[in-house]
């Protein structure tokens, strides 16, 4: 039998066809959101860096739980004259030592030992082995983490807070605000972040800080969390303010402005949605950046104060035992290079998925 | 005997005398050649040691500064350049004798050596003596105060000018003689005139500090220096050596300033110096021994914490001792410094003749938590001050664990090290309690109890007396004893109950009397323990 004949042409037949395919296969609208997030999860090494990062918060998190019913003891708690039993054996904290021999009226020169890891098998104590003073390394190690974490992050939903308030403010306003924050942050920006964070953070931890209603008492971890969130505000309200100020010049702004919206409203429901990408990236990148700059303060001794732990200053404590016991530099040392590399990496990722033309970078 | 045996005889007896002549002189050569391979003298000794202030006389004032600098600047009396007790006997330096002394103990007369010269070759005049003392008031030289008794001097401290005078010093250059006048008697003058804040200078010295370019008297004198990174010290040919103050044995001595313990040790221990005297990590204090040499030096110095009486809650007498009793004196030194001290509860070191051991608070934490308690004090809070040093941190954590131990809330503040002493010393700090040492300026008990303890020394500024401890039957009693011109066995005693008197009071809890590692390399020789300077480098040698 012959086909029945039709009197359509080839080109009407075919926009029918993609008619019909259009009616079946219904073309889904996505958003940014989703589509950040699918590429996102195809990229496979950030996400194993966020992995690790969560790993590594939740693990100090613990830090309470693991001292009080694994290793019994405080991050402060000296131990240094008490004896732990390793693999059945007795054995001292912090021993040896040299002595004053009354009978030669000298003294008899010996080293100190100090109780090294004993990776569980002292029944969770002293798992990472003991310092100097007897307290417990694993301990610390979890203690200055939660710091180190809780003076990161902490800086940087500060530092962000302000650098896109102040970024908002500058480049909607522009004029003279945003010539007296654009001096700020140049002003700020001038200084090594490093040397102007030792700088504020020594002052400061003489006497605190006890203005404005505000009371610090020196030693308070308030200081370098407070001390990083300034030092590094530019190095996001800067880029911020250059993209609100492009932002600022286009169509749909003009035509707020002419719906008569007021400046809040064009700054946090305009503007602000329209950066949040970047400021999300810089969120993560810097976090891993504020960390790295508590490490160095503490180091230095200008952040996180003794006998608080922050892997910052057990690096330092550990440095003058690093020919006999290089496990207290080592531990904190990868413990900082993991967590940063492993947020620096997300970020990264972050950025591509957010906006993979993007140049968003933490520099100092 | 015929006339040609008689000549062979005298000349058989002749070849025996050249013989033995002979076997005496290759003897004693090989016994000299011997000697010198033992004490072959050091061309350029190379030291490390912990950063100083500075290299001015009239300014510095930490110990490392004065070990160098005791080889530099003579003073009008020194210290004998020997080990032992015997390093604390005073003998003439610039002067040429002891000086004769009044009877009412209040003149000093001193004259000059003949032919003193500078390492820059000009001479030693008797007016440089005094120069050095306006100098030192000129520039506000953190030793004048040792300086107030001598008579117009007070009234000169408060206007100091170049052209202006202190009465009681009389000098006259033709005579070289120097006299001093006080306004009351003092014991320990001829030790405070023994300080390097009074050694001469040059009269064309200015009053700004000047670290390393004030030409010296001693056997070498100051070539270079680096700030914070090193200084060079060349034998001075213009000095004269004497019974008490020898050449130098090394030609040269090249000193790197450097902080850390650790490269310091490693800069000995790799051969890259022949000597460091900072301090040894205590976990590498074996390592060094086996691999250098290792000499403990025994100073006078004692480490304690004091406890501001004004402050709570250590206003209160049994919060002072609690705290006394809850340190375990014993652990700490292991803690601190690998065991190199000794423990104690003396405001003295055991080096003073006045020294009597007391043990007022034996070690008992239980009792320490009763008086605590007893005294109300359960829950205070207590900031402990130190000072950003190693061992200053880890015995001031340690000592915050005690007092939360016993009972009290106590929290660490640790201040850079050139700021600690000047905040812990203003009134306005109000500083509780926490870490310091005090190392012998002179050997003399009112070093200690006069500049620590005495309340009637007490400033607003700049106060020495951290625990503003005051006590009127004691401040008279070191004022008496201020005047005894001599330490007897009953001055002595009288200095041992003051001691006993405050510690009952227990405004301090001192804790330690440190030994301090000296390093050598293997190859260094003749190593002489001056007991107020430390290393006697005039005298070190190759082996």
């Amino acid at each position: 039998m012959a086909e029945p004949a039709t009197d359509l042409t080839p080109l009407e037949d075919n926009a029918a066809l993609l008619a019909a395919e259009e009616h079946e296969v219904q073309i889904v609208g996505r958003s940014p959101t989703y589509l950040a997030w699918r590429r996102l999860r195809r990229n496979y090494v950030a996400l194993f860096s966020l992995g690790v990062f969560l790993l590594i918060v939740i693990a100090c998190c613990l830090a309470p739980v693991y001292a009080r019913h694994i290793a019994h003891t405080g991050p402060n708690t000296i131990h240094s004259s008490e004896q732990v039993r390793v693999s059945g054996k007795l054995r001292q904290v912090v021993g040896g030592g040299s002595y004053y021999d009354a009978k030669t009226n000298t003294f008899v020169v010996r080293a100190v030992s100090v109780l090294g890891p004993t990776w569980w098998h002292a029944h969770g104590r002293f798992v990472l082995g003991a310092d100097s003073l007897g307290r417990d390394v694993a301990v610390r190690m979890l203690y200055g983490g939660l710091n180190s974490l809780k003076v990161g992050i902490g800086s940087a939903f500060i530092c962000s807070f302000f650098a896109i308030v102040l970024a908002l403010i500058a480049g909607y306003s522009r004029g003279w605000p945003d010539w007296i924050i654009s001096r700020f942050f140049d002003l700020i920006w001038a200084f090594p972040v490093l040397l102007l964070a030792i700088a504020i953070g020594s002052a400061l931890q003489v006497n605190g800080f006890h203005h404005f209603g505000i009371n610090i008492e020196p030693g308070s971890i308030w200081i370098p969390l407070l001390v990083i969130s300034y030092v590094l505000i530019p190095y996001i309200g800067r880029p911020l303010r250059g993209q609100i100020l492009s932002l600022r010049e286009k169509e749909f702004i003009e035509a707020s402005v002419g719906q008569g919206a007021s400046p809040l409203r064009i700054m946090f429901s305009d503007l602000l949605p329209n950066v949040a990408s970047t400021a999300l990236v810089f969120f993560t990148l810097i976090i891993a950046s504020n960390i790295l700059t508590e490490a160095g303060l503490s180091y230095l001794g200008a952040g996180v104060q003794p006998p608080e732990p922050s892997w910052g200053n057990l690096i330092a404590d550990g440095q003058d035992h690093i020919r006999t016991a290089p496990w207290l530099a080592i531990i904190p040392g990868l413990a900082v290079v993991l967590t940063v590399l492993s947020m620096n990496i997300f970020g990264d990722g972050l950025r591509d998925a957010l906006d993979p033309r993007a140049k968003v970078r933490v520099e100092h | 005997m015929t006339g040609k045996r008689r000549w062979t005889w005298l000349l058989g007896v002749l070849a025996m005398a050249a013989g033995f002549s002979m076997m005496v002189a290759a003897y004693s050569a090989a016994g000299t050649k011997h000697k010198t391979a033992a004490t072959k003298p050091i061309g350029t000794l190379r030291a490390v040691i912990d950063t100083i202030d500075y290299l001015d006389p009239q300014q510095a004032y930490t110990g490392q500064s004065w070990w160098a600098m005791w080889n530099v600047y003579e003073t009008l009396l020194t210290y004998r350049h020997v080990d032992g007790p015997g390093g604390y006997k005073l003998v003439p330096g610039l002067a040429q004798s002891l000086p004769t002394v009044s009877r009412n103990g209040k003149v000093y007369k001193f004259k000059l050596r003949k032919g003193l010269k500078y390492s820059n070759g000009a001479p030693v005049k008797a007016s440089d003596f005094k120069w050095a003392i306006k100098r030192g008031f000129l520039a506000q030289g953190q030793g004048v105060g040792f300086y107030t008794d001598i008579a117009g001097a007070e009234a000169y401290s408060k206007n100091p000018t170049p052209g202006g005078n202190i009465p009681g010093i009389i000098v006259n250059n033709k005579k070289r003689t120097i006299t001093i006048k006080l306004v009351s008697p003092r014991g320990d003058f001829l030790t405070i005139l023994a300080l390097l804040f009074a050694a001469p200078v040059p009269g064309s010295t200015g009053p700004e500090i000047q670290n390393g370019s004030i030409p010296g008297t001693g056997p070498y004198y100051f070539a270079s220096y680096d700030p914070n990174r090193s200084f060079v010290m060349v034998r001075n040919k213009y000095f004269k050596p004497n019974r008490f103050i020898p050449r130098g044995t090394p030609n040269r001595v090249e000193v790197s300033l450097i902080g850390d313990a650790n490269t310091a040790t490693q800069k000995v221990s790799s051969g890259q110096a022949d000597y460091s005297n900072g301090a040894i990590p205590p976990d590498r204090i074996a390592d060094a021994k086996s691999k250098g040499h290792l000499v403990l030096r025994q100073t006078a110095n004692t480490y304690y914490f004091w406890m501001n009486i004004r402050e709570a809650p250590f206003n209160k007498l049994k919060v002072r001792q609690a705290v006394n009793m809850a340190i375990n004196r014993k652990s700490m030194q292991t803690l601190v410094w690998g065991g190199l001290g000794q423990s104690t509860q003396n405001v003295l070191p055991p080096t003073y003749p006045s020294y009597k051991k007391l043990n007022l608070y034996p070690y008992n934490l239980a009792k320490a938590k009763q008086l605590i308690n007893q005294a109300g004090a359960k829950g205070a809070a207590v900031k402990v001050w130190t000072r950003q040093v190693s061992d200053a941190v880890t015995a001031a954590t340690y000592y915050q664990s005690v007092l939360n131990a016993i009972g009290l809330n106590a929290t660490l503040t640790i201040l850079p090290r050139a700021t600690y002493y000047t905040t812990i010393g203003n009134v306005n700090t109000h500083a509780q309690t926490g870490w310091a040492r005090w190392l012998e300026d002179y050997p003399h008990p009112l070093d200690w109890f006069d500049v620590l303890l005495n309340g009637e020394r007490i400033t607003d500024q700049d106060n020495n007396n951290y625990a503003w401890y005051t006590n009127k039957k004691t401040n008279k009693e070191i004022d008496q004893l201020k005047k005894a011109p001599v330490l007897t066995p009953s001055v002595n005693k009288r200095w041992a109950a003051v001691e006993k008197q405050i510690m009952q009071q227990a405004p301090w809890a001192p804790w330690s009397n440190r030994v301090f590692p000296e390093y050598f390399t293997k190859q260094i020789g003749c190593i002489h323990i001056q007991r107020l300077y430390g290393i006697d480098l005039a005298r070190l040698c190759r082996k």
